[in-house]
């Protein structure tokens, strides 16, 4: 990871004792830091990045169900057993935002699900499926999101169950269930099967609703994406071929791009929404290969 | 003589024909069969308009229209078929549509104004204008099935 070496730069000069130095060299020192931000920011790709976030569904938790919230401005209420997650703001404005992150911190938070001060973040944020995100796509994720308007929108705290707000806790729950690592492409798969595996596990994060859960809200893996129920309670379908095998591809295409079935069918929301931020957006070579995969899962009986 | 039989027999009909109107209460597989026939022909005026909205599908004003018009009267017609009698029928309504009533109405009444709101846009000659309108009502129906269908 090429990022961490430019990371101490973007914030260290922030502590000078700025008081003490003239005015212009003041100047000059934050244009200097600017500048060496920008290029920072420059080594990912902005565009490329819009796109892998609409690949992650990132809107979905970090913008609030409200009529006319600010995207990426936080607010979504999560429920879970084990209390309420709220999606927090992750524009780039320094209070409210992300604005003060190093790119190294963001990286950190998605790879090893550890926020900039060293504590765990919860994994209602879907760390476990985005530490397969590579270096590349993190890399041009971080620069879209800076190119956000920052909104001053303040997150709001999580309202969780007296044990389960201790996060120090975490470090036993992600020692037993969280391997942290990127995408390991299967060599016995085809290209296509592993650009859809990418995308499902990893950006796409398929399975934190279509896997079901143990009593530790760690999914099962023995069940992976063969449905059950979802992390707010509700029934969500098994997506391996002993279910999915009654659609055929051009189906599956439709009702992921337009969110009715070809009888006219609507899904519940909470994959209408999916469809809207997500599938819907993919590249037709990204939906290809992800239900390319799907069917390449081993099926798993039940719904 | 005979007058008066048919009169009177006529009558005994017209009674038995209005007790059994006002007594009849269709069992509640019937009750299941129709909502859910209301719930396909839904899909089935609402699929396209969905397609145009997406760009999957030229958008034809005149369709959406008439569509529009046949989705108003439809979205009136499932929610007596939720009889309390239907609670233990086979079907994909979850308990919640019998426990939390207030809920399901207020989710039922979600989609009539999204309805209301199409019929109002395929009118107004606005096409994304119209277009927001069909994703409205495909937000409605989605939020319902969220909490009161098991889709098997």
């Amino acid at each position: 990871m090429t990022v961490t070496t430019m990371t101490a730069t973007g914030r260290k000069p922030l502590a000078t004792p700025s008081a003490v130095l003239p005015c212009a060299l003041r100047a000059t020192l934050l244009a200097l830091l600017l500048a060496a931000a920008g290029a920072a920011a420059a080594q990912g790709n902005a565009k490329q990045g819009e796109y892998l976030a609409e690949a992650g569904g990132c809107v979905g938790c970090h913008t609030d169900s409200k009529e006319g919230a600010v995207p990426f401005a936080g607010g979504r209420a999560l429920k879970t057993p084990f209390g309420t997650f709220y999606g927090p703001n992750i524009t780039p404005d320094p209070q409210a935002g992300i604005g003060r992150w190093s790119e190294a911190d963001f990286v950190r938070a998605m790879r090893n699900g550890v926020r900039p001060d060293g504590a765990n973040l919860f994994p209602a944020f879907p760390y476990p499926s985005f530490t397969k995100i590579s270096d590349k796509d993190l890399s041009d994720l971080w620069a879209y999101l800076r190119t956000l308007p920052p909104s001053g929108r303040v997150s709001r705290e999580h309202d969780l169950g007296l044990f389960f707000r201790w996060r120090p806790l975490l470090t036993v729950w992600k020692w037993m269930f969280f391997k942290p690592g990127e995408f390991v492409p299967d060599a016995k798969a085809t290209a296509e099967v592993n650009r859809g595996a990418y995308l499902t596990q990893a950006l796409g994060h398929c399975g934190e609703c279509h896997t079901p859960r143990n009593f530790l809200g760690a999914p099962i893996q023995s069940r992976y994406l063969a449905g059950g129920k979802g992390p707010e309670g509700k029934t969500v379908p098994n997506l391996t071929p002993a279910h999915l095998k009654k659609l055929s591809d051009g189906e599956l295409q439709d009702f992921l791009t337009l969110g009715v079935t070809a009888d006219g069918d609507v899904p519940a929301e909470a994959m209408g929404e999916v469809i809207r931020n997500t599938t819907s957006k993919l590249l037709p070579a990204d939906l290809k290969a992800l239900i390319a995969y799907l069917r390449a899962l081993a099926p798993i009986a039940g719904d | 003589m005979k007058v008066k039989n048919v009169l009177i027999a006529l009558t005994a009909v017209a009674f038995g024909a209005g007790a059994s109107l006002a007594l009849a209460q269709a069992k509640p597989e019937v009750l299941v069969k129709q909502r859910q026939a209301a719930m396909t022909l839904q899909g089935k005026y609402f699929g396209p308009l969905a397609a145009m909205a997406q760009g999957k599908a030229p958008f034809n004003a005149a369709v959406v229209a008439r569509n529009a018009g046949f989705l108003e009267a439809l979205s009136h017609m499932p929610w007596d078929g939720f009889d309390a009698s239907t609670k233990d029928a086979k079907s994909e309504a979850l308990p919640l549509v019998f426990s939390d009533t207030a809920k399901f109405k207020q989710a039922s009444e979600n989609l009539q104004a999204a309805v209301v709101k199409l019929v109002a846009a395929s009118k107004g000659g606005d096409e994304a204008a119209t277009k927001a309108a069909i994703g409205g009502v495909g937000k409605t129906c989605g939020g319902c099935h969220d909490d009161f269908r098991h889709k098997s």
